[in-house]
């Protein structure tokens, strides 16, 4: 019975993350409570059957007022659909600005344009570091409760310093026309574009910077 | 200077809200109590769930119906985590209007015949 009990519980406290985390916060806890206190009523009053009974009145109890706490949030416009509005304005200006790199960079290509040279390779960095970057950075921040600025700052860094490191390296032997300085500028250029671009992103979210 | 609010601009409660406040209305109690309470009262007719009852008192919360309370009727026996809550005095207004609103409503059925003597 006990078993039962504990694993109805950790069943139940997983199924609160249905709830928005505000509500969750605030009364998951005390759900949680209840949620134990009358399975045990339930269990020692009265036949099984009463528990699958119990447990079909929760799941629907949930079904509704979760949809309602969400519901509630959205017309007060929260923190969900505001952070869903932000990461898609974030991911549709990455993706334009990665379009428009590449379009400049296959523009300066096929015309030969000798002075786009330089240019190049620092959008040949901005693309490369930028799309795998970018998504780390989106993972991370969705799978933790990181600080944004601090993943952007350490993502980008390490995502710039690999390649730049290995380029340093074996650059001259897989390309005889290898330009190491141009690289590097390349490398520090696209580098202070994407922590920049982060920095002023973070920089318009009150709640970041305020803290 | 704040504009005194009126009970009858919360009416009608949900079904929930009315039995909260009706769990409250004679003893400070934590959620799991007006759950029983309920349940006792209504014969097992009502039951609320976790969801509608803390949905209802942060609703009522906010509205200023209901109010946590700091005293535990007997804090060592109880988890001292518990939240317990009272009705506050606008709530308990708000309790009698709706109260007064349903024994209205009795009273039309009653003038209807839709109710016998015995059904009061």
């Amino acid at each position: 019975m006990r078993i039962n009990e504990h694993v109805s519980s950790r069943i139940y406290t997983v199924l609160l993350n249905a709830y928005p985390s505000d509500f969750r916060e605030e009364y998951g806890w005390l759900m949680a409570q209840a949620f134990r206190d009358r399975y045990r009523d339930e269990a020692s009053r009265r036949h099984k059957s009463a528990i699958i009974t119990y447990w079909f009145a929760v799941l629907c109890d949930l079904a509704v007022t979760a949809t309602k706490e969400h519901g509630q949030n959205i017309r007060k416009g929260d923190h969900f659909m505001n952070n869903l509005r932000r990461d898609l304005v974030a991911v549709v200006g990455t993706v334009v600005i990665i379009i428009a790199a590449f379009a400049l960079l296959s523009y300066g290509r096929s015309h030969e344009v000798a002075s786009i040279l330089v240019f190049g390779r620092i959008l040949d960095a901005v693309v490369t570091t930028g799309v795998i970057g970018n998504l780390i950075v989106f993972l991370l921040l969705k799978l933790t409760k990181w600080n944004p600025l601090r993943v952007a700052l350490w993502t980008f860094l390490i995502v710039h310093a690999v390649p730049a490191i290995l380029l340093a390296l074996v650059g001259s032997r897989l390309d005889p026309q290898f330009r190491l300085a141009s690289t590097m500028l390349a490398y520090v250029v696209s580098l202070l574009f994407w922590i920049g671009l982060h920095w002023a992103w973070q920089s318009t979210r009150p709640e970041v910077a305020s803290s | 200077m704040a504009k005194e609010r009126n009970p009858s601009d919360f009416l009608p409660l949900t079904p929930a809200m009315f039995h909260i406040l009706l769990a409250l209305a004679d003893s400070e109690r934590h959620g799991y109590d007006i759950m029983r309470e309920v349940d006792e009262r209504t014969d097992g007719s009502v039951k609320l769930g976790p969801g509608t009852l803390y949905g209802s008192i942060k609703r009522m919360l906010s509205d200023g119906l209901i109010e946590e309370s700091d005293e535990r009727p007997d804090p060592d026996m109880d988890d001292e985590r518990r939240r317990y809550y009272r009705l506050s005095t606008f709530g308990h207004r708000v309790a009698v209007a709706e109260a007064e609103r349903l024994a209205q409503l009795v009273k039309a059925a009653r003038s209807k015949k839709l109710l016998s003597a015995h059904n009061v």
